[in-house]
């Protein structure tokens, strides 16, 4: 693949580390001349010194019609700029731009950078997703964790969604004694199904516990 | 909701002259820029409201009512962000009316295709000095 990378430091450093291994045609371009002289002596390509986001520099760096396009300045704006330029101009099939402004990730998007990445963007969606393990299970322990309470989030691509509960092969040692479905309270019995968002309140045994949890999040 | 506002970003002297202007005219105006001394070059006359901020950031756009825009007017002196606030205002805020400020006429390619509106202080000046030496001529 025919791979430009404009600006960035450490990053492209790295980047074109990675990607020289794989035999790609690079193109680097970087305006920090010092910066420039570095990168090229110790990755072994050449740089073209020059301000990416102008498109004499895209054109004398051969950049037309690459595959890729990676825009790692330390600016958002150039960044953007440089894609853009990128796309409209030299036809440059997927662009990728860095930000340092998570909000700019949703904005670039909407204006035509096929990705854009956020540091503080990815740590956010991480934490998110953490957050969202925690949500969906709590448990607690009583008579001197001889049984546990384990409260459970359904959700809709689950294998027991839309099934009765008789009709589940629950393993051993298990009893849902209580769903939540907001705003209703209901105690199950054998015909009751389980729907997507109900929490389900199940009594077991500490041992159990794993086996219990990895089966009801079972996927479909 | 009404689009009423007149909004110039950027508080140079093109920005804050543009700025004072419109807003003797009775347009409701509400200028941005990033340093609050910016706004000394406002004339006296100018009844509008100034946000200091970074434009590039939405939230600071969003305060400065971009919603209710009927006009923007882009003079900071970068021309990259000039033309990244550009197409904010165009694609993503709908704005009717947009004027940019460009040094580089070779970056006005990437306003073809939409309604937004160059100014280049480059060609503007060239074909002043045409005007002027033909005068000179003239008077040979």
């Amino acid at each position: 693949m025919k791979i430009v990378i404009a600006g960035g430091k450490h990053e492209a450093d790295f980047v074109i580390k990675a990607l020289k291994e794989e035999h790609h045609h690079l193109i680097v371009i970087n305006q920090d001349r010092a910066f420039a002289e570095y990168i090229s002596t110790s990755n072994d390509v050449p740089v073209f010194p020059g301000d990416p986001t102008k498109g004499y520099c895209l054109s004398d760096a051969e950049a037309q019609g690459a595959d890729v396009l990676l825009a790692l300045g330390d600016s958002d704006t150039d960044n953007y700029i440089t894609c853009i330029t990128a796309k409209r101009l030299f036809n440059i099939k997927k662009t990728v731009a860095k930000v340092r402004n998570p909000k700019n990730v949703e904005i670039f998007k909407k204006l035509g950078v096929d990705s854009v990445i956020s540091s503080t963007y990815l740590l956010a969606q991480t934490i998110l997703n953490e957050s969202s393990v925690e949500k969906i299970l709590k448990t607690l322990s009583i008579e001197d964790e001889k049984i546990v309470m384990i409260e459970l989030g359904v959700e809709a691509d689950f294998n027991l969604v839309n099934k009765r509960i008789m009709d589940i092969q629950f393993p051993k040692n298990i009893n849902i004694s209580c769903i939540f479905r907001d705003p209703h309270v209901i105690i199950p019995n054998g015909s009751t199904i389980i729907k997507p968002d109900d929490k389900l309140i199940i009594i077991s045994t500490p041992n159990e516990q794993e086996e219990i949890i990895e089966f009801i999040r079972k996927k479909k | 909701m009404k689009r009423n506002k007149f909004i110039v970003i950027g508080s140079g002297r093109l920005g804050g002259n543009i700025a004072t202007k419109m807003s003797e005219a009775g347009e409701d105006v509400i200028v941005i820029d990033a340093t609050e001394d910016s706004f000394r070059k406002l004339q006296e006359s100018f009844s509008g409201y100034q946000v200091v901020g970074d434009a590039t950031d939405m939230t600071v756009l969003e305060n400065a009512y971009i919603k209710q825009a009927k006009t923007v007017v882009l003079t900071t002196d970068s021309d990259n962000v000039n033309i990244f606030l550009a197409h904010v205002c165009y694609y993503i805020y709908n704005v009717p009316n947009i004027f940019v400020r460009l040094e580089d006429t070779d970056k006005g390619k990437l306003l073809e295709g939409t309604a937004i509106q160059a100014i280049y202080p480059f060609k503007l000046s060239f074909n002043e000095f045409i005007e002027l030496s033909k005068e000179e001529g003239e008077d040979i």
